[in-house]
Parts: structure tokens; C-alpha cells; sequence
């Protein structure tokens, strides 16, 4: 409990460094290259293409899903998944990342995954709504189920964040679990459905271990909100998981911050 | 002389670091909690007061602990025992990458370095020009700082450090790699930093530096006092302690 007042408190103080340091790693990502921000949607652009290429040229599976067209569908699974890839791997490095602050001058840790992590979000809702304007140019009319997007990515935003508190001290004292994560991200990312309906799945112990995956989560809310039409609020069970996987993430967290906060400035 | 307020206290602080073996050791030690197989000791039962508007020099051979006690004072390491009370805004330049970010400019670094401590943009955009004169970086300043030598580095660490107007501005080693006209300066700036009511702490080799930059000398040895006193007498304490061996 001390922890988590201690964390609070340190947000509280920091807030306004909180956006600065945001402003400033998102600024250092693009600086230096020739065309600059423009990367922040090639590199989507580019992913999207090859898969959009993989499944509806290669293996001939353009049929519409539930009467929408599979780029769309495709696009739901893949724009929310630039976030969450960029925090499973970057959120695991970043204290890493930015040790000097931790070695150098006296700033509180907890704080840095939630600056890199705001970085991440604000070019993710760039992209989102060049999403949203495909889905524009597509016939699609926004209607009032669109709203949820930004609550899907509040729940997106709060889960890996507190993932990166927690892998981001974890990778600091053992490398291999940095190379853990690359190899398991994969893994997440075949399962999480966002080339298929994870609902679909005929197994149902397999479909229910399936929705344990955070990422099907995300994915398959930014789907009700653009595709199936649905609320939250009719989904209790993707939103029973949500809780589940985020309580035990913050616990693993608080866990690893106790355990690690005074002994990460040695180790850097 | 003990009327003064207390800047710093550090009351029987040890530190020690575990040493370990192999990745793998360290990883299950610290994770599972269990005890390192090699404790190394940097401070030991180490306790000193430090008086508002004091500067002090640390003396000391590698490995005496001048660099440890520097960052638990700064906050950026941990007592493994013992208590550190510390009162004010502390500015360090420890080491020579002060904390910079090399990826970002040397002006860029003075604003993102005031963000960090807390200073207010204004107050930093009123210093800016100031500090950028006083590392006499000229053109370089809208270079990125991974570009930068190490004496630049130590000179814009040192403008910035200096120019917040720090409670307490601490500085490792950094300064030895000015020549004798910095040091000339650096010296006037200390010595304006501490009118203002500031302390000063200095850790270095040079014993000319010490004696110029500072009142009171203690030198350190496996992590203990083994002299505290004006700074000649801590150098001569000092440089007889390093010529025995």
C-alpha cells in the first residue's frame, strides 16, 4: 500500500515532467531522419501492407467478414497492435533506455515507463484516426459505438504501462527475460485473433484460455466498437479478463518495484 | 560553527554492493531474495555533518567510496544502513555524462536538465544564454551532446549544475578535465554559487583544485574518515597517506 501511494505521489509531483519527457522522447524518435514524422505511418503503412498482401493476395482470404470488407477487419486487429508491440519490447527496455536518469540525477523510476509509454500512445492515436478516415473513405459513417475507441485505448494504455513498470525493473537484473518477452510477443500475437474472431474458436477451453490474451482483448473491442456494433457493457466476460489480467499485472508491478527500487541504481 | 544550519547528515551509513558471479547468480539472487555470496563494503559506519554554506573536499584512493557517498547524497543510490538526511535542492554532476541525453542538443539538454530538476521553464530560458557562454560551446551548442568530447560535456555539465541555483551542487571528478583558465572560472562560479548560501561538495585527485575550490578536506579510506579538518592539513594528510604506499 505504501507503494502505491508512494507511486501516486511521485506522478502527482512529476506531472508536469511527465508531458514534457513524453513530448521529448516522442520529438527524439523521429529527429534525425530525413523524413521525420512521416515514419510514424510508413512503418504501420508498410506492416499493414505486407499482411493485407500475405492474406487477401497470397492466400486468397479477402471475403468480407460479418459484411465488412477484410482490410477494415484487418486494420482494427493491427492499428491497436503497433501500441501493444511497441510496449512489450520497448516497454521492457525503457528504464534501460533512459538510466541515466535513474544513475544520474535523482528522478523517481516509476514514473519513466509512464512518459515513454504516453510517446507510444500519442503516435498510436495518430494513427488511429488515419484509420478512422479509411473507414471514412470505405462508406463507413461514424456512429455513437465509434466513442469507445478511446475507452479501449485507456484500457490498452493503463495494462501496459503497468507491464512496463513491471518487465522494464525485471529486464534490468536479468537479461534473459528481455529475450523472453521477444519470443513470447510473437506468440501473442498469433493467438490475439487479429486475423481471425478469437469468438470463433469451436474448442471452448481453448477459445477461453485464448481470451486471457490481452491483446485479443484490445483487439476485439476496437472490433465492437468499428464492426460488431456492440457496447462494453455486453461483453462481461472480455471485460471480467480485463480486470483479472490487470489486477495481476499492477501486483507484479508493486512487486517488482519493492523488490528491485533500491537496487536498480547499482545495476545500471 | 555549529550554529549553522545542517545541510547534510549522514549518520553510521553503510553501503555495500553484491558481487556475483554470473548473470544467473545475480538474477535468482535478487529476484528470489537470497543472500550474494560476495558483499564488497563501500562506506562503512560512515558519519559526517555538513553545514550550510560549507565546501567540502573528498579525499581518497580508488575505491575509498567518495563516489558512492556523492550518490546516496544525490539520491540516485541507497544506505544499505544507516540514515542520510538531506536539506535542499541538490544539482550533481556526477561523473562526466552528467546525465545528459545524447541523442538531443546541448540547448536542448539545458531545458530538458531544468525539467528534470524542476526548474521553472522561465527561470532556465532567462540562464540559457549564461550557461551557454560559460561552457563556451559556441556553434556546438545545436549539435547533439553524443558528438560532444568529454571536456565538453564536464563544461556544460558544470554551467548547468552551477547555474540552477542549487542548495547543494555537488561535483565528481568532472572538473579535471578543464584546463587551467576553466578552472580559473569554475572557480569564481563556485565561489558564487556558495555566496548564495549554497554548500558545495568536490571530489577530485588534483589537491591544487581542492585547495582552490574549498574550506574543509576529509579524506576517505576503505569507506571510513580518516581525517576531517581544513583542507591543507586534509591534503598534506592526504598526499603522505598515498606517498607511504
Amino acid at each position: 500500500m505504501r507503494i502505491i501511494i508512494e507511486i501516486i505521489r511521485d506522478h502527482i509531483r512529476y506531472r508536469k515532467q511527465i508531458l514534457k519527457l513524453a513530448k521529448s522522447d516522442l520529438v527524439k524518435t523521429y529527429k534525425g531522419a530525413a523524413l521525420g514524422w512521416s515514419w510514424s505511418v510508413l512503418k504501420p503503412a508498410v506492416t499493414i501492407g505486407i499482411y493485407y498482401f500475405a492474406f487477401a493476395v497470397g492466400l486468397r482470404r479477402n471475403a468480407p467478414i460479418a459484411g465488412y470488407p477484410f482490410f477494415l477487419y484487418l486494420l482494427c486487429g493491427l492499428v491497436p497492435w503497433f501500441y501493444m508491440s511497441a510496449m512489450f519490447t520497448g516497454g521492457a527496455k525503457v528504464i534501460r533506455k533512459y538510466g541515466y536518469l535513474v544513475t544520474k540525477v535523482r528522478f523517481p523510476v516509476s514514473v519513466i515507463p509512464t512518459f515513454a509509454s504516453l510517446s507510444q500512445l500519442a503516435t498510436n492515436i495518430f494513427i488511429t484516426i488515419l484509420m478512422l478516415i479509411v473507414f471514412l473513405i470505405y462508406g463507413q459513417r461514424p456512429d455513437i459505438y465509434w466513442l469507445q475507441i478511446p475507452f479501449y485505448m485507456a484500457l490498452s494504455f493503463f495494462f501496459f504501462t503497468s507491464w512496463s513498470l513491471f518487465a522494464g525493473l525485471v529486464s534490468v537484473v536479468s537479461k534473459d527475460f528481455m529475450h523472453l518477452v521477444e519470443s513470447v510477443v510473437m506468440f501473442l500475437f498469433w493467438t490475439a485473433g487479429i486475423f481471425y474472431d478469437v469468438s470463433g474458436i469451436k474448442n471452448i477451453t481453448l477459445r477461453k484460455i485464448m481470451m486471457f490474451n490481452p491483446v485479443s482483448i484490445i483487439v476485439n473491442g476496437y472490433r465492437d466498437a468499428l464492426i460488431n456494433k456492440m457496447w462494453f457493457w455486453e461483453r462481461m466476460d472480455w471485460l471480467r479478463n480485463y480486470v483479472i489480467l490487470l489486477g495481476l499485472m499492477l501486483i507484479l508491478a508493486m512487486w517488482a518495484y519493492k523488490k528491485l527500487i533500491k537496487t536498480i541504481p547499482d545495476m545500471l | 560553527m555549529d550554529e549553522r544550519p545542517i545541510a547534510i547528515q549522514l549518520k553510521n551509513v553503510s553501503k555495500t554492493y553484491a558481487l556475483f558471479t554470473s548473470e544467473r547468480q545475480r538474477a535468482k539472487t535478487i529476484l528470489l531474495g537470497r543472500k550474494p555470496a560476495v558483499i564488497q563494503r563501500a562506506t562503512n559506519n560512515f558519519s559526517l555533518t555538513i553545514y550550510n554554506g560549507e565546501s567540502v573536499a573528498f579525499f581518497g584512493p580508488n575505491g575509498a567510496g567518495k563516489s558512492t557517498l556523492l550518490k546516496m547524497i544525490t539520491g540516485v543510490a541507497y544506505p544499505t544502513e544507516g540514515s542520510i538526511r538531506v536539506n535542499g535542492r541538490v544539482s550533481a554532476l556526477l561523473e562526466l555524462q552528467a546525465g545528459f541525453d545524447g541523442e538531443m542538443t546541448g540547448r536542448e539538454n539545458i531545458f530538458f536538465r531544468g525539467e528534470i530538476l524542476g526548474v521553472p521553464q522561465k527561470e532556465i530560458k532567462a540562464l540559457e544564454k549564461e550557461i551557454i557562454d560559460f561552457s563556451e560551446l559556441g556553434q556546438y551548442i545545436d549539435q547533439p551532446v553524443r558528438t560532444y568530447s568529454s571536456g565538453m560535456k564536464a563544461r556544460l555539465g558544470f554551467a548547468i549544475n552551477a547555474s540552477v541555483k542549487p542548495d547543494i551542487l555537488i561535483v565528481d571528478e568532472a572538473l579535471s578535465v578543464g584546463d587551467s583558465r576553466f578552472s580559473a572560472k569554475c572557480q569564481k562560479k563556485i565561489n558564487e554559487v556558495l555566496g548564495n548560501g549554497a554548500t558545495f561538495l568536490f571530489v577530485t585527485h588534483s589537491v591544487q583544485q581542492a585547495k582552490a575550490f574549498c574550506k574543509r578536506g576529509v579524506v576517505m579510506h576503505r569507506g571510513t574518515v580518516l581525517f576531517d579538518g581544513p583542507v591543507e592539513d586534509a591534503a598534506a594528510f592526504y598526499q603522505k597517506m598515498i606517498g607511504k604506499k
